[in-house]
């Protein structure tokens, strides 16, 4: 297997997602204080949806590239986050269009096609740290949607923290198989 | 639950049309970043959207007038909801008792910014509420969803909105003033406190000195008398109508400085005004074909909106300062002045008063000046399906006449606004207030008689300051020169109804002006339900 096409995926994650980070976290703050600054630097609902959207897009790209290395390699199981990636698209696409049942039965198929991507990610990754955070990763990502149809609106706070620890996870699993691509081969 | 706010998190946005939108932030306390309002303004042009410098100036809603908060030229502006001004109309608010989850109130922001000889000015309203202010004051307990930061993006886009134009005033002839604010359908706004017809020092011996602060807003041009507009629903349904406008006063008019806390501060300009029986007669239909309004009007006055401070004077203790308040006030009319009658078609003086939203109104009171809620008179033609026809009113005096014009014979029926109680639409109980006024100076004339003078000054002023206070919203009292003005109406088509609404427009400026407005299908502002003073409509004929 061609590694090297894979460590570029692992990079490509870590840098999208930090950078995404970065933004929300100075642009939040730097919204509050009256310091002058550029629209795009403006932490309002309308720069949050269009980041939201270019960081979604970026992670699409990414998991289109790990399904087209995989399959290169004549690994089939790539073809589950390439199906993630056009789900999400057609969904997205539905919801722009005002499609909201046809979207959301699409949306959780990607939903459920992520969470295989994660699992396919744990197969493909060399270390045993790595592997470890990715299935803590995958399992706080399959229990996410039971507990927020259980528990409603009332423990949104609680799926903003596992999401939140999620991201944090698969972000050190990312860096960690990164670096051990890049420092062993 | 709280560390989700270690870092600032929308929870809420308002979008104010294209002007703008106010974000508000729940967060953890942010070191050297106190909670606030935070106002920024972006130019766009073309595709940039930049940052840019303008006159930023805040107001706070009270419950009976506005307050100013802060201003400053600058992209950005702070207000830390701790400002003292601003914890003072929190406070009136806290004071009416009603909790703060039932209502919300509003900041009044101002955005100027001036370009070369043109400026833009946006208005915007930015709701909130009394109680995230105190939580987040750490006054009550807080909540974890509670705003702490308001962010308020104003946009100024050069391409969509029309800008105004700049006239520069000369002062000494010389030097050319800086401080005109700009200029809205031929009023020139300017800063009274610099120049031009300026406030004066009043005194309600011996209890309350107002004196005016630099926060003066002048407003140079023409000052309806009254008005009659007409709807393009009018102009399609009552070809031939006849419109005659009159006004018959004459006399020294003394126009009296209105404050939104204390009432009635005292005569603030008088002049001697000559206006003999005049009348503006005309058509619908031939001589004038498009909807709009006819004016008598005083040229070339001056009114302004002056933030004064007031002090309590007591006699041992000195001066005691009590807070600010906002009073409207007239500093210049022409003596003698006379000036024909003049059409509006959407571009005059009443085409401002109703646009209030966009220009003075909405900006210095927060609401369109002009609304059903000012409407204190109705009346209506009506026709039966028996092919009559009849008048009817509400309120007013209604008559008919008879007049010849264009060599026909018209029988003219007349709504007629007579006396100060008709002309400034008073309620009952505010007639009762100004009657309890007259009253008590005739008592303490007959109970003095002969007596000390000073007792009399004593009671006289005490006695009318008290009632004054009583009748906060009495608008400004002229001598009673002001004796009749009437619309007449004739020559309405067969088949076709007239609503007229009659709108008192000095509860809102402190101006006495007030206006006629024909509607085709309903009363102004599409009323719902209204109360006739004597709780019912009468039949004229």
């Amino acid at each position: 297997m061609n590694v090297k096409s894979l460590f570029w995926f692992f990079v490509g994650f870590v840098f999208v997602n930090f950078a995404s980070s970065l933004w929300l976290l100075l642009s939040s703050v730097l919204t509050i204080t009256p310091i002058p600054l550029p629209y795009w630097l403006l932490y309002t609902p309308g720069n949050i949806v269009t980041a939201g959207i270019i960081v979604a897009s970026l992670m699409l790209a990414l998991y289109a590239y790990l399904g087209v290395a995989l399959i290169l390699n004549k690994m089939n199981r790539g073809f589950i986050p390439i199906t993630m990636v056009i789900a999400f698209t057609i969904g997205i696409t539905l919801l722009l269009v005002r499609q909201a049942i046809p979207a959301l039965v699409i949306l959780v198929i990607a939903y459920l096609m992520l969470i295989g991507t994660y699992a396919v990610l744990i197969s493909v990754t060399t270390s045993r740290a790595s592997k470890a955070l990715w299935g803590v990763a995958t399992i706080i990502l399959a229990l996410i949607p039971p507990i927020l149809i259980g528990g409603g609106l009332a423990v949104i706070n609680y799926i903003r923290y596992m999401a939140l620890v999620e991201q944090a996870m698969a972000i050190m699993a990312s860096a960690i198989e990164a670096w051990r691509l890049g420092v062993e081969q | 639950m709280l560390i989700v706010y270690a870092v600032p998190s929308p929870i809420s946005s308002v979008r104010i049309g294209g002007f703008g939108e106010a974000d508000y932030y729940a967060s953890q306390p942010i070191p050297n970043v106190s909670p606030g309002l935070l106002v920024r303004v972006f130019l766009i042009n073309g595709s940039s959207v930049k940052p840019v410098n303008a006159f930023i100036d805040v107001y706070a809603n009270a419950p009976s007038g506005i307050v100013h908060v802060a201003m400053g030229y600058s992209s950005t502006l702070i207000v830390p909801f701790n400002n003292t001004n601003w914890l003072y109309a929190l406070g009136k608010w806290a004071s009416l008792g009603i909790p703060f989850s039932e209502y919300n109130t509003s900041m009044l922001v101002f955005i100027t910014y001036i370009h070369g000889n043109e400026s833009w000015i946006l208005p915007l309203v930015i709701p909130y509420n009394v109680g995230w202010v105190y939580r987040a004051l750490g006054k009550s307990t807080p909540s974890d969803a509670t705003p702490r930061y308001i962010v308020v993006n104003a946009y100024i886009n050069v391409n969509e909105l029309r800008p105004s134009r700049v006239v520069p005033v000369r002062l000494n002839g010389t030097v050319t003033d800086p401080q005109v604010f700009g200029t809205y359908n031929g009023y020139t706004v300017y800063n009274c406190s610099l120049s031009g017809p300026q406030p004066e020092v009043y005194w309600s011996f011996p209890l309350y000195e107002f004196a005016p602060t630099s926060e003066c807003v002048g407003i140079n041009g023409s000052l309806p008398i009254a008005w009659a507009t007409w709807s393009s629903g009018v102009i399609q349904n009552d070809n031939g109508l006849v419109i005659d406008l009159s006004i018959d006063f004459s006399g020294t008019i003394n126009w009296d400085a209105m404050s939104t806390d204390y009432g009635d501060l005292g005569t603030s300009y008088s002049a001697s005004e000559n206006w003999g029986p005049q009348s503006a007669e005309f058509i619908l239909g031939s001589q004038v074909t498009q909807p709009g309004s006819v004016y008598w009007y005083y040229g070339g006055a001056t009114w302004a909106i002056v933030n004064y401070t007031v002090w309590y004077v007591g006699d041992i203790t000195g001066p005691y300062y009590m807070g600010t308040t906002t009073v409207s006030e007239v500093l210049y009319v022409p003596p003698n002045d006379y000036y024909a009658a003049t059409f509006d078609y959407g571009s005059g003086p009443i085409s401002m008063f109703y646009n209030g939203a966009i220009t003075l109104s909405e900006q210095y009171f927060g609401y369109p000046a002009l609304n059903a809620s000012t409407v204190v008179d109705y009346a209506a033609f009506e026709y039966t399906p028996y092919g009559e026809e009849y008048l009817w009113e509400c309120n007013g005096p209604v008559g008919n006449t008879s007049t010849v014009f264009g060599g026909v014979q018209y029988t003219l029926y007349t709504v007629t606004l007579g006396g100060v109680n008709t002309a400034y639409g008073l309620s009952a109980a505010e007639i009762g207030t100004e009657l309890g006024g007259l009253a008590f100076d005739v008592l303490v004339e007959v109970a003095t008689e002969g007596g000390a003078t000073p007792l009399i000054e004593f009671l006289n002023n005490v006695g009318s300051a008290i009632f004054d206070i009583a009748g906060l919203l009495i608008p400004p009292s002229t001598s009673s020169s002001v004796t009749r003005t009437t619309l007449g109406i004739g020559g309405v088509t067969a088949g076709t109804s007239l609503y007229i609404s009659v709108i008192n427009a000095s509860a809102v400026y402190g101006l006495p002006t007030f206006g006629f407005i024909l509607n085709a299908t309903n009363y102004y502002g599409n009323p719902t339900s209204f109360t006739c003073k004597y709780n019912q409509w009468v039949q004229i004929g």
